[in-house]
C-alpha cells in the first residue's frame, strides 16, 4: 500500500520528528532499567511515546497507532507505579519500540507493508491486566491494587489523542496538543485514587529536539553561532582581496618593490591567518559529537548481556568528543564489532567471575577523546583477555598459518592474528559470532579511514582495542618527502616515525629488505621501486625510512629525502586513475604542482 | 549543458555543418569534435602518475581540479618527440571526465558538412585503432582523420586503465 498523504511536508515533519524521539527513547529506556525511579525519565518516556501515538493517528497510521496506544498503556501503568519494571517488561516494551521504528521505516520508505503486530502486541497485553500484574510484579512494595486507576489514565490520554488527531495543521501544533494534554490527565487520573503514595509532579521537560541531529545524513543543522563566526570570516576574507587590489593597483602606480614586498609579506601573513581559521570553522561545522555512534550501545550490550547471561556495566567517556561527518558514518560498525566481542570473548559469566576472585558483574569501558590530530577510540574490558598461545593454536588449526611462521612470532604479531580473514575461537557458529568475519570487518574499516588499531592485553586482566582516526578525511596533515626528485606526500595520520640511516644497515631475510629497529625487525620497501621512479641519486649511502603504520602493521619506507610537513586537501585523480596500487589521492601544492598521495593501505597490503 | 550538446549532435548527423577542431600529431592531421573539447592549453609541469598504462604522461592541477593527461603520440605507437612551444594539451570531456590530450600543435577550427566524412579505410597501418576513428575527411588539399575519442575509453580499456599494475 503506497503512502496516500496530501502533505508531504506534514509527513516529512512527522518523520524527522518521530525519528528524533525514537533515537532517544531507547537511550532514556536503558536509563530507565539502571534508575528506575527517575520519576522525570519515566515522564519523558511516555511522552515520548504519546506524541508518536498522537501524530501517527493524526497522519492515520493505523499499525503505528495500534503499537504505540498499547506499549503506552504498559508505560502508563509503569509511571503510576502499579508496575515495576521488571527486564521481562522492559524487554517487551523495546520490542514494542524496534517494531514502531520499523514501521516508521517503512512509512519513510514509501510503502506501508502490512506487518505482524498481534505477537508484540499479544506480549503488552499481559502486563495490563490485573493477574498479571500480581504475578510479574517482583517487588510489591505498592500494593498494586489501583488497576483500575488504569482506565481512567487512559480515557484522558486518549482523548488528548483525539486533540491531536482533530488538530488542524502541522505536526508541530499537534505534538503541541499532544504535549500539553497529558499534563492534565496526569492530574486528573490520580485524583480518584486512595493512593498514599506521592503523586509524581508532571514536570515538564524541555522538548529535547534543538540540537540534536537527525537520523538522516543528507542535511545538516549547524549551530548559528558556527554560521555567524563563518560569515565573520568571509568577511575578513573579502577585505584581505581588496587590500590586494589594492595593493597591486598602487604597486602599478609606483610603489617601490621594496614597499611592495614589505606590504605583501603582511598581506600573506594575514590571509594565512583568515584562510586557516575559515577552515577551522568548516571543519567544524562538518562535525558531529560521537555521540551520535555511541549512543545505541547501551542497548546492544543490554540485548547482548541478556542472550549471553553475563552481567555488564557500560561505562561510557567522551562522548561530546567531535569528528567529521565522514568518520562518524565509518566507525559504528567496527564499534559493534568490538564491542560484541568484549562480550562474548572478554566477559566471564557471573560464576567464572567469582571464581577467578572478581567482581560478578563486568565492565566494558567505552571512551573517545582527541589526542593531537586523531581521536582515539578505546574499548576496554575487564575480562579474561586474549590467550596468545590459545590464538597461535586455533590459527594453526585453521591453517592460517605454520608451524615455523608462529614460532617465529612475538605475542604481538600473534595477537595480530586475530585480524586474519576466517579466524575465530569460538568452536560454535552463533549469531553473535564464531563466523570469523568480525575482526576483519573492523580493521578493513578501520584502513579506510587511515586509522591504527592497538591492542593491549593482559591474560586474566582483561583487553583493551585501541583505534586511532583521523579528525577529517578532507584536509590531511601530511608528510611531504621525495623520492628521486618526485614529490610525494604520506599521510601524517599514518607515519609513525621517520629515521635517517645508512643503507649499510639494511638486512635481506628472505629476499625482503628488512631493518633492525630496537627490538622488532621491520620489513621494507623502496618507494622507488614501487614507483618506478628513475634513480636520479645512485651515490648516496644515507637514506630517510618513514616508518608507516596500518592497523597493526607497521612498514618502513624508504625515500630520498624528508621535505616537511604540510596540511594538503586531497583531491580525487578521477575515475580513470582511481585505482592504483599505493596511491591514494592527489593534492595541490603552493607552486600549483600536483603530489600524489602515497597510500599506506594499499603498501602494506601490497608488502605483507 | 547536456541537453543543448546532444542537440547539437543529433543536428550535425541529420547532414548539417559541423566544427572540428584540428590537430597535428608527426604531420598527420586529425579532427574532432570541438564540442568535446574543453580548453586549449600550453604544456605545464606534469606530475608522473606510477603504474599506469605507457601512455598516461600524469596529472595536471587545472585551475584547483587534477586531471589525467594522456599523450596521443604514445596512444597511437607514433615515436617520441620533444615538446616544443607549439606542443598543445587539449582539455576534452570524455565520458563524463575531463582529460587532457598532449598534441604536437593545434591549427584551427574547420566547418565541414556531414556528408564529407567517409568512413574510414578499411586498412588502418598507423596504430589508431580502427575503433576511434569515426571517418576520414578528404577535402582538396587535405586529409583529416576524424576521431572519437569515447570509443578510444571503451569500457574494456578503461578497465585496463585503472587495473594495471
Amino acid at each position: 500500500m503506497a503512502i496516500d498523504c496530501e502533505d508531504q511536508e506534514l509527513l516529512d515533519g512527522f518523520l524527522a520528528e518521530t525519528t528524533e524521539l525514537l533515537e532517544k527513547l531507547d537511550d532514556d529506556l536503558i536509563s530507565l532499567e539502571k534508575s528506575p525511579e527517575d520519576a522525570d525519565l519515566m515522564n519523558r518516556i511516555f511522552r515520548s511515546i504519546h506524541t508518536v501515538k498522537g501524530a501517527s493517528s493524526f497522519l492515520g497510521f493505523d499499525m503505528l497507532v495500534k503499537v504505540t496506544h498499547k506499549t503506552e498503556d504498559v508505560l502508563n501503568r509503569l509511571r503510576k507505579v502499579e508496575l515495576t519494571l521488571t527486564p521481562e517488561i522492559m524487554d517487551v516494551i523495546l520490542e514494542a519500540v524496534d517494531l514502531v521504528k520499523t514501521l516508521v521505516a517503512d512509512i519513510k520508505g514509501g510503502d506501508i507493508v502490512e506487518r505482524d503486530l498481534e505477537g508484540t502486541i499479544a506480549k503488552l497485553i499481559p502486563f495490563l491486566s490485573e493477574n498479571a500484574v500480581e504475578a510479574t510484579v517482583l517487588a510489591p512494595v505498592f500494593a498494586p491494587k489501583e488497576e483500575k486507576a488504569a482506565a481512567p489514565a487512559q480515557a484522558p490520554a486518549e482523548a488528548a489523542a483525539a486533540e491531536a488527531q482533530a488538530a488542524p495543521a502541522t505536526p508541530q501544533e499537534a505534538k503541541a496538543e499532544a504535549k500539553s494534554e497529558p499534563a492534565p490527565s496526569q492530574q486528573v487520573a490520580p485524583a480518584p485514587q486512595p493512593k498514599p503514595q506521592p503523586v509524581k509532579e508532571p514536570q515538564k521537560a524541555p522538548a529535547k529536539g534543538g540540537g540534536e541531529d537527525l537520523a538522516d545524513n543528507s542535511t545538516v543543522r549547524v549551530d548559528v553561532k558556527r554560521l555567524d563566526d563563518l560569515m565573520n570570516q568571509v568577511g575578513e576574507l573579502v577585505l584581505e582581496r581588496n587590500r590586494m587590489i589594492q595593493l597591486h593597483s598602487d604597486y602599478q602606480a609606483g610603489l617601490s618593490p621594496a614597499d611592495f614586498g614589505d606590504d605583501f609579506g603582511k598581506l600573506s601573513k594575514r590571509l594565512n591567518f583568515v584562510t586557516s581559521e575559515l577552515q577551522m570553522q568548516v571543519l567544524k561545522m562538518r562535525m558531529l559529537p560521537v555521540e551520535k555512534v555511541f549512543k545505541k550501545f547501551p542497548r546492544i550490550v543490554r540485548n547482548l548481556a541478556r542472550d549471553l547471561g553475563k552481567e555488564v556495566d557500560l561505562v561510557i567517556y567522551g562522548e561530546e568528543t567531535e569528528l567529521d561527518r565522514s568518520v562518524v558514518d565509518e566507525i559504528g560498525d567496527p564499534l559493534i564489532h568490538l564491542i560484541r566481542n568484549a562480550l562474548d570473548h572478554g566477559l566471564e559469566t557471573p560464576e567464572q567471575r567469582l571464581a577467578a576472585g572478581k567482581d560478578r558483574t563486568g565492565t566494558v569501558v567505552l571512551s573517545a577523546a582527541h589526542e593531537g590530530n586523531q581521536i582515539v577510540i578505546s574499548i576496554k574490558d575487564n575480562g579474561r583477555g586474549i590467550d596468545p598461545d590459545k590464538i597461535a593454536k586455533k590459527a594453526l588449526d585453521k591453517g592460517l598459518v605454520t608451524d615455523e611462521q608462529v614460532a617465529a612470532m612475538g605475542t604481538r604479531e600473534i595477537l595480530d592474528l586475530i585480524f586474519l580473514p576466517g579466524f575465530s575461537t569460538k568452536e560454535q557458529t552463533t549469531d553473535l559470532s564464531g563466523r570469523g568475519v568480525g575482526m576483519d570487518v573492523v580493521r578493513t574499516n578501520i584502513r579506510k579511514l587511515n586509522g591504527i588499531i592497538e591492542i593491549k592485553n593482559e591474560v586474566g586482566q582483561g583487553s583493551e582495542f585501541i583505534l586511532k582516526l583521523p579528525l577529517t578525511l578532507a584536509i590531511i596533515q601530511s608528510l611531504l618527502v621525495e623520492v628521486e626528485k618526485e614529490v610525494y606526500s604520506i599521510p601524517l595520520a599514518s607515519v609513525i616515525e621517520t629515521m635517517r640511516v645508512s643503507k649499510k644497515e639494511f638486512h635481506m631475510i628472505g629476499g625482503q629488505e628488512v631493518l633492525k629497529l630496537r627490538d622488532s625487525v621491520l620489513p621494507l620497501l623502496r618507494l622507488q621501486q614501487t614507483f618506478g621512479c628513475q634513480e636520479v641519486y645512485t651515490d648516496r649511502d644515507t637514506c630517510y625510512v618513514v616508518i608507516v603504520g596500518v592497523a597493526e602493521k607497521r612498514i618502513g619506507l624508504i625515500v630520498t629525502r624528508l621535505l616537511g610537513q604540510q596540511e594538503v586537501a586531497i583531491k580525487s585523480l578521477g575515475k580513470f586513475l582511481s585505482n592504483l596500487p599505493g596511491i591514494g589521492g592527489s593534492t595541490i601544492m603552493g607552486d600549483g604542482r600536483v603530489a600524489l598521495i602515497v597510500d599506506p593501505i594499499g603498501l602494506v597490503g601490497g608488502a605483507a | 549543458m547536456e541537453t543543448a550538446l546532444a542537440k547539437v549532435k543529433s543536428e550535425e548527423y541529420g547532414g548539417e555543418l559541423i566544427q572540428l577542431v584540428s590537430f597535428n600529431l608527426e604531420k598527420e592531421e586529425y579532427g574532432i569534435n570541438v564540442l568535446m573539447v574543453r580548453e586549449i592549453i600550453r604544456m605545464l609541469n606534469i606530475t608522473r602518475v606510477p603504474n599506469t598504462p605507457h601512455y598516461v604522461e600524469g596529472v595536471i592541477n587545472l585551475r584547483g581540479k587534477v586531471i589525467p593527461i594522456i599523450n596521443l603520440r604514445k596512444k597511437f605507437d607514433l615515436m617520441d618527440a620533444e615538446y616544443d612551444k607549439r606542443t598543445r594539451i587539449m582539455v576534452m570531456e570524455v565520458v563524463g571526465e575531463l582529460m587532457g590530450f598532449i598534441v604536437d600543435e593545434v591549427s584551427e577550427v574547420i566547418r565541414i558538412s556531414e556528408k564529407e566524412i567517409q568512413p574510414p579505410p578499411p586498412v588502418v597501418s598507423s596504430g589508431i585503432e580502427q575503433e576511434c576513428m569515426a571517418g576520414v575527411i578528404n577535402q582538396a588539399e587535405r586529409l583529416l582523420v576524424l576521431l572519437d575519442l569515447e570509443k578510444m575509453f571503451s569500457a574494456d580499456e578503461r578497465r585496463l586503465f585503472s587495473n594495471v599494475a
